[in-house]
């Protein structure tokens, strides 16, 4: 057997292990390991997920996720809640049937997605970057400011308004767990599936040569936006779930600080591959938990500081010696295997994305 | 590219490492049955990152004061205490929160107090939508029981009000109770404009001040509201009317961004004149100021019910004062953060007590619904709850004074609103509306307190009322 087929062999035995894990995942943590990290961790790489398919993919770094995921959060939140005694204070509360609010929350950033990939689809490299901050500096300002919707105090209860297919996720816990798992499936499942199809080969070569395959007849701008908008999708679904996980909507879920904590995860996990957005994502909580825990109020000895001071530097040692995040420290160990004796080296079947750098 | 051994070897192994550390707990272990785990929920990040020692310190010192327990540092609060007892159970403090006002962090925060910790009683938050957010939060947890620290907005115990919340403070618009009349009667005040930070706490203040001076006849002409992570305020400032188109100005800008807001009001317009600035508890934050602080000395503000600094003369608040302060070094405990989070966590040990170290429902019923606290001077120095579990509490409109520090201010308390309820006599309600930028609205009303508010000069309250 070659190296990358024992890889992709291993790959696929990791993957099966993880996914047994996290089904039984209810029956090996504790309630808060279940509800607060691995959940959240499901979410986060789900939102993750949409920004590496843009990157990995579309050779584009989206900074507008966590805006698109606040954007369908919100508008699920103001569709659903109503005015009840002893209930929700703030946002519309339009009361409306939350099948229909999850539908129309969805379609809505979808629609505002492609809008602004539209807009963005003819930028790269560093203005595209820019651009898409703006997008979530916006978004946030607008929830902000418009205190109709919410402001900057929280819209409360979307929790205690699902579709009746989702059912209680108050009381049970373990069903948006299980929700979660299943839509981080089906993203995972649907990048896969989508890289494959004939929109995903050419979206690739348009991440490589944006140029040459003009010149062949494709529309750049269109795959482009159309890439941005199944981001949009993705977010959204991250951001509904967010709401339903988080049970209230702020601002400061979609700020610059929220945005920043996304492009961690991703950088963690590794921009070059979809796995990385759910590594990255565990890795992310499970340090801000244990700091949180475990360094005292008053911060760090010597260097003081807390959380962000600590992931702070693993951002910049994972920068320094695997700038493909932790994804890409796998693959590296692999190489290393490779050279010491191995078979040479075979394409892995998707196509290799181009290094980050080169978008 | 050749990658050398220690770029592979050396991350796994820390991987390894962290992964093993992190998910360590992750299994759950039995909480012990002689004990009681509680938390503490305060800011450490954000404008009220000051908040976070002097919370600890009104808890801990109360629960030195009534519980038995120690300080395990006089000077630093934060390095929590030990022994402590009520209901004949220990008293386990878990945790201490660090929020930074926004009420993302604060539900995340509580999130790891109450499930990860297991902790069964939450003191706190210290902000407005911090206890919005875990009002909620409550709600969707009967069995956990929270006693807010020291948060003014209304909702949490009007609108949402679940059992298991308990506040023994007034809200943001209790502590403004008299000084609309006050600046209508003393400065004369018939039109001023608003201008504070736009979340919940601030509009509940904002809506204590409509209540009271639009209430006696006066008019707020505009209402300009601010982002509340702080910034420039010269645009905000150039939305207010002109010093000559009001006769006044209510401040609402929190925390440490006070003084930048007035400055920005002094750059816009010129010098600032202590007659036409009023504001609520914020102002405080000008204590050390030295730059516009001491151009507003004689400006009237809310406060928390308590008096910062220069206290009544009465037996009552000087048994607090002689009590509390045995416990730290260089703690204010006039201050209302301090005053708040002490008779917070004297609650929850008169509860557990009478409870015998029950949580859950049965705490929620036995904690005290009146409480004798030191700044409380009507019903013979008795606070008591309403039936949502909101303090009916005396107020003390303040003035501004010039401290001995040069540049620097203090505050007199001028006037006493006794009793003053969180409806405001049937001004707001559980049915109506939580205040916004623009409810409640402005009109005249008669509230329970008007024409009666006493004066008080030197500590002492007089039978005199303000005219």
């Amino acid at each position: 057997m070659t190296v990358d087929r024992t890889k992709l062999a291993t790959e696929r035995v990791i993957g099966v292990a993880a996914l047994v894990v996290a089904v039984l995942a209810p029956t090996l943590f504790s309630a808060f390991w279940l509800n607060s990290i691995l959940t959240q961790a499901l979410i986060l790489g789900i939102g993750a997920a949409s920004l590496i398919f843009l990157s990995a993919y579309g050779g584009m770094i989206s900074l507008a996720q966590t805006g698109l995921m606040g954007i369908a959060g919100y508008a699920l939140a103001n569709m659903v809640t109503q005015r009840v005694p002893g209930g929700e204070t703030k946002g519309l509360l339009l009361g409306w049937d939350p099948t229909v609010g999850l539908v129309a929350a969805i379609l809505l950033t979808v629609g505002i997605g492609l809008v602004f990939g539209a807009v963005a689809s003819r930028s790269y490299g560093i203005y595209f970057l820019m651009l898409t901050l703006t997008y979530t500096v916006i978004a946030f300002l607008f929830v902000g400011s418009v205190t109709l919707i919410g402001g900057f105090s929280p819209v409360a209860g979307v929790d205690t308004y699902t579709p009746g297919f989702i059912g209680d996720i108050v009381t049970d816990r373990e069903r948006l767990y299980y929700i979660t798992l299943i839509t981080a499936v089906f993203v995972y499942l649907l990048v896969r599936y989508l890289v494959r199809t004939p929109f995903g080969v050419s979206l690739q070569g348009i991440r490589d040569e944006p140029v040459r395959m003009a010149s062949l007849g494709y529309n750049v701008a269109l795959h482009r936006t159309i890439a941005f908008g199944i981001g949009a999708f993705i977010a959204a679904l991250a951001g509904v779930l967010s709401a339903w996980w988080f049970g209230q909507l702020s601002p400061t879920t979609m700020g610059l600080d929220a945005t920043i904590q996304m492009l961690v995860i991703a950088v963690i996990g590794g921009l070059r591959r979809i796995e990385g957005a759910w590594l990255g994502a565990i890795a992310f909580l499970m340090i801000n938990n244990e700091i949180t825990n475990r360094i005292p109020s008053s911060g760090l000895p010597v260097i003081g500081g807390t959380f962000n001071t600590v992931i702070g530097f693993i951002f910049l040692a994972i920068v320094i010696v695997s700038p493909d995040g932790l994804m890409g420290l796998w693959d590296r160990m692999w190489d290393a295997l490779r050279r010491r004796g191995g078979p040479p080296h075979a394409e892995p079947e998707g196509g290799e994305p181009a290094a980050v750098a080169s978008s | 590219m050749k990658v050398g051994k220690w770029k592979l070897l050396l991350p796994l192994a820390l991987l390894a490492v962290g992964a093993t550390i992190g998910t360590s707990g992750a299994l759950a272990t039995p909480a012990q049955a002689n004990e009681v785990r509680f938390a503490i929920m305060t800011d450490c990040k954000g404008a009220f990152a000051f908040g976070y020692e002097v919370d600890t310190a009104g808890t801990i010192a109360a629960l030195s004061q009534y519980a038995g327990a120690k300080p395990k540092n006089k000077k630093k609060p934060s390095a929590g205490m030990t022994g402590g007892s009520a209901g004949g159970k220990r008293l386990n403090l878990v945790g201490i929160g660090c929020g930074d006002e926004t009420p993302a962090l604060a539900l995340k925060e509580t999130r790891r107090l109450m499930v990860q910790l297991r902790a069964d009683i939450m003191l706190g938050p210290l902000s407005g939508d911090e206890a919005v957010s875990i009002a909620q939060w409550a709600r969707q947890n009967p069995a956990k029981t929270v006693i807010i620290g020291t948060a003014g907005s209304q909702d949490p115990t009007m609108q949402i009000a679940p059992k298991n919340l308990f506040r023994y403070h007034g809200d943001g618009a209790q502590w403004n109770a008299g000084l609309g009349e006050i600046v209508y009667k003393r400065l004369g005040w018939r039109t001023a404009a608003l201008i504070g930070d736009d979340y919940s706490f601030p509009w509940t203040s904002a809506a204590g001040i409509i209540a009271d001076f639009c209430g006696i006849g006066g008019r707020i002409t505009k209402r300009v509201w601010t982002p509340p992570a702080g910034g420039d305020y010269a645009p905000f400032i150039r939305q207010l009317p002109r010093p000559n188109q009001v006769d006044g100005y209510f401040w609402l800008v929190g925390g440490a961004n006070t003084s930048a807001a007035l400055t920005a009001f002094e750059q816009a317009y010129g010098p600032l004149n202590a007659r036409q600035h009023s504001g609520n508890l914020f102002l405080y934050f000008l204590g050390a100021n030295t730059t516009v602080a001491p151009r507003l000395v004689g400006a009237y503000m809310g406060g928390f019910g308590t008096f910062q600094t220069g206290g009544l003369k009465n037996a009552q608040a000087r048994n607090y004062v002689r009590n509390a302060s045995r416990w730290f070094t260089g703690q204010n405990v006039n201050d209302g953060f301090f005053y708040n989070y002490w008779n917070a966590a004297w609650a929850m040990v008169q509860g557990l007590n009478k409870s015998k170290g029950a949580v859950g429902p049965a705490l929620q019923r036995a904690l005290p619904r009146s409480l004798k606290p030191g700044f409380q001077v009507a019903n013979k120095g008795v606070l008591r709850l309403d039936s949502r579990r909101q303090a009916i509490q005396d107020q003390y409109p303040l003035q501004i004074t010039r401290a001995s520090g040069e540049g620097t201010v203090s505050t007199s308390i001028v006037g006493y609103v006794p009793n003053v309820d969180q409806t405001f006599g049937g001004y707001f309600g559980p049915n109506k509306p939580a205040p916004g930028r623009n409810y409640p609205p402005c009109v005249k009303r008669k509230l329970p307190w008007q024409g009666k508010i006493k004066v008080v000069k030197n500590g002492v309250i007089t039978n005199q009322v303000i005219k």
